[in-house]
């Protein structure tokens, strides 16, 4: 269950219905079942809706598949479509789970990307084993700093997050239109492609899987990177001391106050974490990808990320989940368009109601779950 | 651990079905799927079909020639630049014969899926393939469609000028203005052109420039032509896509005028927009897919301007002048002998 | 640069354009957010405002017609979320995401079938521009209020009505127990949930007021997307406005002079340099940002917010 504002006072007091057999049988379903039968029924009304328009469901759903996993080409692609969202759902979940929402991660990811592409191309003479580290540290580094500029606007100032990572956002955006079209990052170009210098080949994440396995595929070191970052994100909150005050943080501030938490630093860090999380993200896009830093490369991978880490539940396992499937609707979604003629704003429509029935799934959680006012012992959920 | 458990059973299932769906053939606009006809791809950029810009009139192209010409036709919508690359190797993969990009920002991806696939003729609008280090390197498969925007702005700009000039009808301030969507080449050498015919044909008259640094909303349009007429702009020239769409209403409710761009936007505000500043990428795309079905595909450089129709200027609205017409067509004639080079940098920012 | 650049009437009059439609979703999120359900979808309502909006002023001809429309459109979205929020009492947030993405997929579905590229049709009936004849007399007034559009008038309207009823009137102290102390409200006889229903389509209606200014007002037709993210600065400002009306309006406020700015701006030089156009764009958000720390600090939502609530002794 995620808060969208700290309460700075406490609400009314918590409910606690003794355990019952309906309560444990509610707690099973809770589990795997609830999220698998919310996407059926999703899947069931976007059917629907492809009747409605006129097309074949069959076909539409067929070419969805086969689009996202049909031959290994497609596997690889899915998977490098995930690969951002995975980081910036991680920087959402992060968020979440204590306390905070991170609508900032597309700002992040962004600055991150800025970072790292400048830094590769300023160094582009350096050999990987230095560059590559390097890029690294400068995407990470550009988005924890901008995500901590909202932690400590709101540690320091009170300014709610949600006020400042909207309006930073939008800021790297127009920053980006003229660092990349007539500022000091664009590349001497013909035709004046807004885009910076390209990235020293050190800096450049190489594609791991072998011609002879996947031809042309894309599937690059991102995807270890990748999975790095999803580990950490679990060591960090499960099995450091941080991570235990953070989880305890976001499950209600008195809780904090009694594990002796500081909240402004606890803001400035998390919300920095979260931008490093994102910002790792746009420099595996640069470096994996495109080798540049384009003008408006990324547009929707924030946005999708808030879907990303509430479909899985602010969990690692689960946000990697959400993100091969939103991959998977990116990907197979393309394939619906070209080969069965299925307009591109269905794949959206589709994957709205997936959300919307995830959404209720809540009803049953709630049916049992107590209101969180007191601290919980450490949460056993993958 | 029982989460993972039921999305793999889940992620298994979905596989194994694979295995009994057949491959959807390519759908076309009515013509079968079979391998008599060529397969024509169309990758468009992410601002989606409707963009009231390039997209849209490469996706016209596609089905006059759909319609035309005895070709299957595709689109494909990216909606983030990382799916360039995907879009154009599936078309590749399934052996079409043409695979069109639209815009510059896929240069690089033209480039990559174009050197993978030898066999496969590819176009990019706007460009030409793009190495990783920025270099610019033409491919014996791949036509590169440039278009001399600052043409049709040019002629445009005659006429704007001769109507300024002379007082005609709403445009008595002797004052003309233009608003891009972002200052980046495609958008300002169109006003490029415009300001450099306002220059030749009209020195004394007033020239506004502005952008709404937005390609798709109307209001950060508006507000510019707003500026600009209260500034005693007369003549809005738009080459904002839809954000421009609000420049043009700009100039609609002061009941003055305005130059619609790409395509012929004299139907969007009849009695306010007098002309437009065409960009023909319907007819670029209709023509390089008929280079493919008469044998003719032109690997590298095809440029498009005035001289072989590739630009022009659209539908003259009534109070259009005979004499701005006429300067109009001559200064056609004119470019096209090459006694006239539009510019194609801005003069006034 | 000017300081007519920075105060003349012509941005006063843009600064009140641009933020209408941002206070209007602005004040849909204080009435949602007051009676304790946070409703993000603020921008899907927005939306379907405006594209509803425009597609009845294209069958109808009707400008009234059209805004009933535009409004119902906002009530349905309003409504899915009401459902999905008060009484399936699923996550807020979700609910709010997944009507977004749905939003706009179906308005560009929609627009796509109907309108194919050639895009809406000219000479669609508008909201009309209300004119102040005896106001154009005044050097500075005259041109900054005397020719805005009915829906500013209506906005405005609204921001005094709202306030005066949230913190002037029984219904309104109703709703705003409704969001702090649910429980209570409900041990004395308020209908909790019943009051949260019409908090959000109230939201709803007033959100595709906001959308129906911009698609029937503004642009007399109807782009992809056109909201542009507009919902969401609402919330924005909502939040910086303190949860009342009249700060939602001049959180309002500074957003659209910011964005009034970046166009009044343009052209402007400092000495010698021109000032960048694209930096011009960072305006709006820039200035927020230092008017939300420098001048609002901390701002306390209500108490209950964003939580569903369980009718007592419900199963």
């Amino acid at each position: 269950m995620t808060q969208l504002q700290q309460p700075a006072t406490t609400g009314p007091g918590s409910e606690s219905p003794a355990p019952s057999v309906r309560q444990l049988t509610f707690q099973w379903a809770g589990g795997p079942a609830i999220p698998l039968l919310s996407v059926a029924i999703a899947l069931v009304l976007g059917a629907i809706f492809v009747l409605l328009s006129g097309k074949d469901p069959i076909a539409a759903y067929s070419a969805l598949i086969q689009g996202a996993f049909g031959t290994p080409y497609d596997i690889t692609e899915t998977i490098v479509s995930a690969i951002p969202l995975v980081l910036t759902g991680l920087s959402v979940a992060i968020a979440f789970r204590t306390g905070l929402f991170n609508i900032g991660a597309q700002g992040q990811l962004l600055v991150g990307a800025v970072c790292a592409g400048w830094a590769g191309s300023q160094f582009a003479g350096l050999p990987g084993v230095l560059l590559m580290p390097i890029v690294i540290l400068f995407g990470i580094g550009g988005g924890a700093f901008y995500g901590g500029i909202v932690g400590l606007l709101k540690a320091v100032r009170g300014v709610n997050e949600v006020i400042t990572t909207i309006m930073l956002n939008y800021t790297i955006v127009a920053v980006m239109h003229w660092l990349l079209q007539a500022g000091p990052m664009t590349a001497q170009n013909a035709l004046g492609t807004p885009a910076s210098t390209p990235i020293g080949a050190g800096a450049r994440l190489p594609v791991i899987v072998p011609n002879e396995l996947v031809l042309f595929s894309r599937l690059h070191a991102g995807v270890l990177l990748a999975a790095a970052a999803v580990v950490l994100f679990w060591f960090l909150l499960w099995r450091t001391p941080l991570g235990y005050q953070l989880r305890a943080v976001g499950l209600g501030s008195r809780a904090a106050a009694q594990a002796g938490i500081d909240p402004a630093r606890h803001m400035v860090l998390v919300m920095a974490i979260a931008g490093g999380f994102a910002g790792l993200g746009g420099m595996i896009e640069v470096s994996g990808l495109f080798g540049r830093v384009y003008d408006g490369f990324a547009s929707s991978y924030g946005f999708d990320a808030i879907a990303v880490a509430l479909l899985g539940k602010n969990s690692p396992v689960g946000v990697v989940l959400a993100a091969l499937l939103f991959g998977a609707f990116v990907h197979g979604g393309a394939y619906m368009q070209s080969h069965a003629a299925i307009s591109s704003n269905l794949v959206a429509i589709i994957q709205s109601f997936v959300l919307f029935v995830i959404a209720a799934e809540a009803l049953v959680r709630s049916l049992t779950r107590r209101r969180r006012r007191t601290p919980k012992p450490v949460e056993a959920i993958a | 651990m029982k989460r993972l458990l039921a999305f793999s059973v889940l992620a298994a299932t979905i596989v194994a079905s694979c295995a009994t769906t057949g491959t959807p053939g390519p759908s076309a606009s009515g013509s079968a799927a079979t391998g008599a006809h060529p397969k024509v791809g169309l990758v468009t950029d992410v601002g989606g079909l409707n963009d009231k810009s390039f997209n849209s009139l490469a996706d016209k192209g596609r089905k006059d020639a759909a319609a035309q010409l005895f070709v299957d036709t595709s689109v494909t919508e990216s909606k983030q630049q990382a799916d360039y690359v995907p879009n154009l190797t599936k078309y590749a993969q399934d052996k079409y014969d043409l695979v069109i990009g639209v815009g510059f920002l896929m240069q690089n991806a033209v480039w990559k899926v174009a050197k993978q696939f030898p066999n496969v003729k590819f176009a990019i609008i706007d460009g030409a393939p793009q190495d990783d280090a920025g270099a610019t390197q033409n491919l014996p498969n791949v036509a590169n469609l440039f278009f001399k925007e600052q043409e049709a702005g040019y002629l445009v700009g005659v006429i704007a000028a001769t109507m300024a000039k002379n007082k005609v009808g709403a445009a008595t301030h002797n004052t003309v203005c233009s608003m891009g969507g972002l200052p980046i080449p495609p958008v300002d050498r169109f006003i490029a052109g415009y300001q450099d015919a306002v220059k030749t044909i009209s020195p004394d008259t007033k020239i506004l420039n502005g952008y709404s640094q937005d390609f798709v909303d109307q209001q950060k349009g508006k507000e510019v032509g707003l500026k600009h007429i209260a500034a005693g702009c007369d003549i809005l020239f738009q080459v904002a896509g839809g954000s421009g769409l609000g420049y043009i209403d700009a100039a609609k409710n002061a009941k003055v005028y305005a130059i619609g761009v790409d395509a012929d936007q004299s139907a969007v505000a009849p009695g306010t927009v007098i002309t437009s500043a065409l960009k023909k990428v319907d007819v670029a795309v209709f023509q390089t897919i008929r280079s493919i079905r008469l044998g003719t595909f032109k690997a590298g450089d095809n440029s498009f301007n005035a001289t072989n129709d590739g630009v022009g200027y659209g539908t003259l609205d009534k109070v259009v002048p005979a004499d701005a017409k006429a300067a109009a067509d001559k200064a056609l004639a004119d470019i096209k002998s090459g006694k006239i080079t539009p510019k194609d940098t801005v003069q006034v920012k | 640069m000017t300081a007519e650049m920075f105060l003349g009437a012509a941005v006063l009059a843009a600064m009140l354009r641009l933020a209408a439609p941002i206070a209007l979703a602005a004040l849909g999120g204080v009435v949602t957010e007051r009676s304790g359900v946070t409703n993000i979808a603020l921008e899907a309502s927005m939306l379907v405002g405006a594209f509803f909006g425009i597609v009845a002023a294209d069958r109808t001809r009707n400008i009234w017609i059209a805004i009933g429309v535009a409004v119902l459109a906002g009530l349905l979205v309003a409504l899915l979320h009401a459902y999905a929020s008060i009484t399936l009492r699923s996550d807020q947030i979700v609910s709010g995401m997944a009507l977004n993405i749905l939003a706009l997929g179906l308005t560009t579905y929609l627009d796509y079938q109907l309108y194919g590229t050639t895009g809406t049709p000219p000479d669609l009936p508008g909201l009309p521009d209300v004119h102040l004849g005896f106001l154009s007399g005044l050097p500075y007034l005259g041109e900054a209020i005397g020719g805005q559009n009915s829906m500013v008038w209506v906005m405005a309207l609204l921001v005094v009505v709202l306030q005066l009823f949230l913190f002037r009137t029984v219904p309104g102290l109703r709703l705003r127990a409704v969001g702090e102390h649910p429980r209570a409200a409900e041990t004395v006889g308020i209908d909790v949930r019943r009051i949260r229903y019409v908090a959000v389509l109230a939201s709803g209606a007033l959100a595709a007021l906001g959308g129906a200014y911009l698609s029937l007002g503004v642009a007399h037709s109807f782009t992809d997307g056109m909201t542009g993210g507009r919902g969401f600065i609402g919330l924005a400002a909502m939040i910086f406005g303190r949860w009342t009306p009249v700060g939602a309006l001049a959180a309002s406020l500074i957003f659209g002079y910011g964005n009034a700015l970046s166009t009044s701006l343009q052209g402007a030089t400092i000495g010698d340099v021109r000032v960048p156009v694209q930096l011009l764009g960072t305006l709006p958000y820039i200035l927020t940002i230092l008017a939300v720390a420098g001048f609002v600090g901390r701002s306390r939502p209500p108490a209950a917010d964003g939580q569903p609530y369980e009718i007592e002794g419900h199963a």
